[in-house]
C-alpha cells in the first residue's frame, strides 16, 4: 500500500493535471489517512470542478470525517453533473438512512442498484431499508451498518444529514408512498407527467416516465435542480420581475415549470399535441394541489 | 478561494457563484496577486500572474502602436476550456482578472458577471494605506507573505 | 439589410416586444440585435443562452428531445428563445402586454429562415 501511495504521488507530481488524484485520494481514504485524502481530493476537485467522480470522492471523505453537510453538497453536486452517478446515489441513500428518512434513502439506493444490480451489499442495504420502512419507523439500530454505509461509516454520534434538509418531508417517508399518491390525486397525469421536486433536485412526489415506461423522475429532477435558480436570475437581471413560469416546447413533448413555493419546483409534461397555453393551465392546477399537499405534510 | 484582503471576498464569492468559473486570479497590473481561486500550487499562481500581466502590458503597447485605445479584455476559447483576461480600473489603480471557465459556463456569462464583479470591487475598495517605497530586501518577504496568505501555508 | 436583421425587425414590431436578437448559443454572445430598449443586450444573450443550455440537457434527460421554444415568464415581462440550428438562438424580450402568440410565431419563422 505504501508503494501504491509512493507511485501515485510520484505520478501526480509528474503530471499535476492528471486524474491520478482520484486513485491517490481513494488509496489514502482506504488507509484511513483522511486529512491527506481530503487534501488530494480537494486539489483535484479545484482542477476538475465539472468531474462528478471528484465531487463524489470528496463527499465520501467528508462523510467519513463526519461532515454530513459537506458530504450532502458534494454528492448533490455529483448528481447535478451526472444524474445517474452510482456512488453519489449510494452516498445520499446512506445519509438519508442515517437521518431516518427511509423513503428517500430507498429511492437513492434503488437508483444506485440500477447501475450495479450485482452489488450484494447494495441489495442487502435496500432490503434492510425496506424492512425498516414497513413497521413503525424507528431510528436505525445500527447506523454504521456496513451494508448501507459507503464504508467505513461516519461516526454514529455525529449528525450526518443537516436536519433542515432531512426533516420537512419526514411525514412522507414515514407513511410510505400514501401521501405521495395523494399529491396530485384527481388530476390528469397524476401518475405520469407531474413531478414535484425540491431546490436540491430531489423528487418530492409525482412521477415521470419515458416512452418505454421507465421511471426517469429522479434523473430529470436532478437535471432540473438549478433551473429555477437560473430562471430567477435571468428574470431578475432582465427586469422581468420574479419568475412565474418556464414553458419548454420540445420535439417529443411540452414541459412547463412553475414554483408552487419558494423552495419547490413543479414540472408538468404533456404530449406535443397539448398546446402551450393549456399546459400552463394544467400546471397551475397542479401547483395549487402541490401547495395544499405541502401545507399538509410540512 | 484565497484573498489577501478581506473586502475582496464578497465580490469574488458572488462572481464565482454566478459564473461557475474554474480558476480566477486577480492581480495588479504589475503582477502582484490579490486573490486566487482554484489554483493548488503557488508556482502556478506566480507563473500565471506574470504571464497575465505580461500579456496585458504587451497588448497595451500593441494598441498604442496601432493608435487605438487599450484593449479591455482578451478571450481565448478552447475546446475544453476558455480564458478571459481583462483589465479594469479600481481606486487602487488598474487591476487584471484572469478567469478560466469550462463548458458549464460561457464567455457571455463570465463577461457579464465579471463586469458586475469589477463594479463591486470598485465600490468596495477601501482607501489605501500610505506605504513606503518597496525596497528590494522587502520585496521577497512581501511576496512570500502574499503566497502564504493565498495558500494558507 | 440582411435576412437576419429583417427577421429581427419583424419580431421587434410585434406589440409589446422590447427587442430581439440573434445569439451564439455556445458562447452566449450577441450576433445581431434589433432595437433593444432599456435592457443590456449582452445580459440577454448570456442569460438566454445559459438557460437554453440547461433546459436542453434537462429536456434530453426527460426524453423530450431538443427544445424548440422556450418561454420564461416573469411578473412584468417575458423572455422568448427559439434555437436556430445547433449554434444560434433567436431571442426576444417583451413586456406584460406582449402578444406572445404572434411573437412566438415570428421567432419560429426567423429561426427557420436563419438555420
Amino acid at each position: 500500500m505504501n508503494d501504491d501511495v509512493r507511485t501515485l504521488t510520484a505520478e501526480l507530481a509528474r503530471d499535476p493535471g492528471s486524474l491520478v488524484f482520484l486513485d491517490l485520494a481513494e488509496v489514502l481514504r482506504r488507509r484511513g489517512q483522511l486529512d491527506a485524502a481530503l487534501t488530494v481530493a480537494a486539489s483535484g476537485l479545484a482542477r476538475y470542478p465539472a468531474l462528478a467522480d471528484a465531487h463524489a470522492l470528496h463527499a465520501r471523505i467528508l462523510a467519513e470525517r463526519g461532515d454530513g453537510d459537506g458530504a450532502f453538497d458534494g454528492w448533490m453536486n455529483a448528481l447535478q453533473l451526472e444524474p445517474s452517478h452510482q456512488a453519489a446515489h449510494r452516498g445520499l441513500g446512506f445519509l438519508y438512512y442515517r437521518a431516518g428518512d427511509l423513503g428517500r434513502a430507498l429511492r437513492h439506493l434503488e437508483f444506485a442498484a440500477q447501475a450495479a444490480p450485482e452489488d450484494a451489499g447494495l441489495r442487502a442495504a435496500i432490503e434492510r431499508v425496506r424492512a425498516a420502512a414497513v413497521p413503525a419507523p424507528e431510528p436505525p439500530a445500527h447506523p454504521g451498518d456496513e451494508a448501507v454505509s459507503p464504508e467505513p461509516a461516519a461516526p454514529a454520534e455525529r449528525g450526518v444529514l443537516p436536519t433542515s434538509r432531512a426533516i420537512p418531508f419526514a411525514i412522507d417517508a414515514e407513511s410510505g408512498t400514501s401521501s405521495d399518491s395523494e399529491l396530485f390525486a384527481g388530476l390528469d397525469g397524476a401518475r405520469d407527467g407531474l413531478l414535484l421536486l425540491d431546490q436540491h433536485g430531489l423528487r418530492l412526489g409525482g412521477a415521470l416516465r419515458d416512452e418505454d415506461g421507465a421511471d426517469v423522475s429522479d434523473a430529470v429532477a436532478a437535471h432540473l435542480a438549478g433551473v429555477s435558480r437560473e430562471a430567477a436570475r435571468a428574470a431578475r437581471l432582465l427586469g422581468l420581475g420574479a419568475w412565474q413560469s418556464l414553458g419548454i416546447e420540445c420535439e417529443y413533448g411540452n414541459a412547463h415549470l412553475v414554483a408552487p413555493t419558494a423552495d419547490t419546483v413543479l414540472l408538468t409534461v404533456r404530449d406535443v399535441a397539448v398546446p402551450a397555453g393549456r399546459l400552463g393551465l394544467v400546471a397551475e392546477r397542479a401547483a395549487q394541489a402541490a401547495r395544499r399537499w405541502l401545507e399538509r405534510v410540512a | 478561494m484565497r484573498v489577501l484582503e478581506g473586502w475582496v471576498s464578497g465580490p469574488l464569492s458572488r462572481f464565482l457563484d454566478e459564473s461557475a468559473a474554474r480558476l480566477v486570479l486577480l492581480m495588479t497590473s504589475s503582477g502582484q496577486v490579490v486573490a486566487q481561486h482554484g489554483f493548488t500550487r503557488s508556482v502556478d499562481v506566480m507563473s500565471a500572474a506574470a504571464l497575465g500581466a505580461g500579456i496585458m502590458a504587451s497588448t497595451g503597447e500593441l494598441a498604442h502602436l496601432m493608435g487605438s485605445p487599450r484593449f479591455g479584455a482578451l478571450v481565448h476559447q478552447g475546446t475544453e476550456q476558455g480564458l478571459l483576461l481583462s483589465g479594469f480600473d479600481t481606486p487602487r489603480g488598474r487591476w487584471i482578472g484572469l478567469v478560466a471557465f469550462g463548458p458549464e459556463s460561457s464567455v457571455g456569462i463570465v463577461q457579464l458577471f465579471f463586469q458586475q464583479f469589477t463594479d463591486e470591487i470598485a465600490a468596495a475598495t477601501p482607501p489605501e494605506e500610505q506605504r513606503g517605497p518597496v525596497l528590494a530586501e522587502n520585496f521577497e518577504h512581501e511576496l512570500n507573505a502574499s503566497l502564504r496568505a493565498l495558500f494558507g501555508r | 439589410m440582411s435576412g437576419a436583421e429583417h427577421a429581427l425587425r419583424r419580431i421587434s414590431a410585434v406589440r409589446g416586444v422590447r427587442g430581439a436578437m440573434l445569439v451564439s448559443a455556445p458562447d452566449g454572445l450577441v450576433v445581431s440585435e434589433s432595437s433593444m430598449e432599456d435592457v443590456d443586450g449582452r445580459a440577454i444573450a448570456a442569460l438566454a443562452a445559459s438557460l437554453a443550455g440547461r433546459l436542453r440537457r434537462a429536456a434530453g434527460g426527460a426524453g423530450l428531445g431538443r427544445p424548440t421554444v422556450i418561454q420564461l415568464r416573469g411578473e412584468t415581462g417575458t423572455l422568448l428563445a427559439v434555437p436556430a440550428g445547433e449554434e444560434l438562438l433567436v431571442v426576444a424580450v417583451g413586456d406584460r402586454e406582449t402578444n406572445l402568440g404572434l411573437a412566438r410565431l415570428e421567432l419560429l419563422e426567423a429561426a427557420r429562415g436563419i438555420a
